[in-house]
């Protein structure tokens, strides 16, 4: 019963948490500019106002579809990821489901786009593409040394082995230079500057969304509120030693997002072949030595 | 004849008080008024505190902002870009080469009314605007959102032929590629 009540509410949850944190990144980035800033829940607003827009374009079923799958795939993937009170289908599946499972959101929206016809969402997803090719490296090799460091594969076990012995078994101690390469995989994943490649909003016109009004637009902007929690989640399961409670959940969240942030306020756009060449030069060869670091040890040992 | 609803419902009035909080606007720099808004989205007047964002596409905005005096070339483009955006949608026209032709009144390729091709919302006065004026222009707009009064949008769709034939006269037949009437029916937008 009580799994039924968290896989109905979970994703609720996820939604508003990420939404708090859409906001709490547009208030950041006018502050630092020295903004007054929109709303702390303006993000909110513009999801209401966009479901509840009078007309719509579709540009064909699969146009529709598409969206549907960036969504389910989202959601699928937030149900694999344990939480505190939710663990359910993390011991079903484990990081090489999720590995996968991360995947599907980018297709669906390729699909969908490509449906559009529009020549900057197709260039925006081009990139978009390219992107996960240069940020899935340093992603992967880090969540392989993890599972190298500790012998397993299930992201539930890995929490549990770094929470046994306080900050000192965190994967971040135990192996900082994978925690690093995680952590420019992150920036990439969320999609913040230097790596904003895909939506570009001054170059390609925001790509993929160039086409989207009304309700398409607000299912991206609900998807992406949860694709901040998941991906945030995701980093602190395997290298914040997760987490006991939702309190102490939020609070890593929050710490993570504002270096994610402020990394963002301060840099300019990569090019993307240069944003490309960057994430499989300096993350992905700190995780490949983190890898053989890891090799060694257990050679040793 | 179908009885016209005039009195808003609850569910109306909430909505109202929600979408009014989120403008994205769709900035067509055409005229020397645009050089005010820079500002105006920046540090020193900061829009963003209403809501209001530049957007880049017209897909995704709300607000078409006229900058200025309008070429007969660069109206025709402004057309497109209006009918491709969703509903509900408003123009705010920027200056008073927008409302009777302004210092462009004797010019042979500009238009002198905007509100002969598209249906403006808002007015702002001034040649040109400060961007005092133009956070007054969008406080104003939020509060005839917020009390139901901003439906000049419905026009477009209700009075078509009047727009068409007006947009005609000035081009002659011109191709725009959405049905405007059909539109209207397909979501059912009618005059309050
Ligand atoms: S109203 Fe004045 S400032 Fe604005 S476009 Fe016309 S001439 Fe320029």
């Amino acid at each position: 019963m009580n799994t039924v009540l968290w896989i109905v509410f979970y994703p609720f949850i996820a939604f508003f948490i990420g939404i708090m944190y859409m906001g709490y990144s547009r208030k950041f980035n006018a502050r630092v500019e020295r903004r007054y800033g929109p709303s702390w829940i303006q993000p909110f607003y513009d999801i209401v106002k966009l479901m509840t827009k009078r007309t719509n374009i579709s540009h064909g079923w699969m146009h529709d579809i598409s969206l549907l799958m960036l969504l389910g795939g989202t959601l699928a993937t937030l149900m694999f990821i344990p939480v505190p009170g939710f663990s359910y289908f993390a011991g079903y599946g484990d990081m090489l489901v999720i590995m996968y499972l991360i995947l599907v959101p980018s297709l669906g929206m390729a699909l969908g786009v490509g449906e559009t016809a529009n020549p900057n969402g197709s260039i925006g997803i081009s990139r978009a593409l390219m992107m996960l090719a240069g940020y899935d490296v340093p992603f992967v090799l880090s969540f392989i040394g993890m599972g190298m460091l500790n012998h397993t594969t299930s992201m539930f076990d890995l929490i549990q082995i770094q929470q046994s012995n306080g900050i000192a078994s965190w994967g971040i101690v135990t192996n900082p230079l994978l925690g690093l390469a995680a952590l420019f995989a992150l920036q990439g994943m969320l999609g913040e500057k230097p790596f904003e490649v895909y939506v570009a909003p001054h170059e390609i016109a925001t790509g993929p969304m160039s086409e989207m009004g009304g309700k398409f637009l607000g299912i991206m902007f609900i998807t992406h509120a949860i694709t901040i929690f998941l991906e945030l989640t995701i980093f602190i399961n395997l290298f914040l030693g997760g987490a006991f409670t939702w309190i102490g959940l939020i609070v890593k969240q929050l710490i993570v997002f504002t270096l994610v942030l402020s990394v963002n306020i301060v840099f300019g756009r990569y090019r993307v072949d240069d944003a490309m060449r960057f994430m499989w030069k300096i993350p992905g060869s700190l995780a490949l030595l983190g890898i053989i670091l890891i090799i060694f040890q257990q050679l040793r040992s | 004849m179908k009885k016209q609803i005039t009195q808003r419902n609850a569910w109306d009035k909430v909505l109202a008080k929600l979408t009014k909080r989120s403008l994205w606007m769709l900035h067509y720099c055409t005229g020397c008024g645009a050089i005010e808004l820079p500002p105006t989205m920046t540090a020193r007047f900061d829009m963003e505190r209403f809501g209001v964002l530049p957007m880049v596409t017209p897909r995704q905005a709300d607000l078409l902002l006229i900058t200025g005096y309008l070429s007969i070339k660069t109206l025709k483009r402004i057309i497109l870009s209006y009918e491709q955006m969703q509903s509900p949608k408003w123009v705010v026209a920027f200056g008073s080469c927008t409302i009777n032709g302004g210092m462009y009144w004797n010019s042979y390729a500009t238009i002198k009314r905007l509100d002969m091709y598209l249906p403006v919302e808002i007015y702002i006065a001034g040649c040109m605007p400060r961007p005092e004026a133009i956070i007054e222009s969008f406080t104003k707009l939020i509060q005839r959102i917020d009390e139901g009064k901003a439906n000049s949008w419905k026009d477009y769709y209700t009075n078509y032929d009047f727009y068409r034939k007006n947009q005609e006269r000035v081009f002659g037949k011109i191709e725009t590629y959405n049905d405007i009437k059909a539109d209207g029916e397909k979501f059912d937008i009618q005059q309050p």
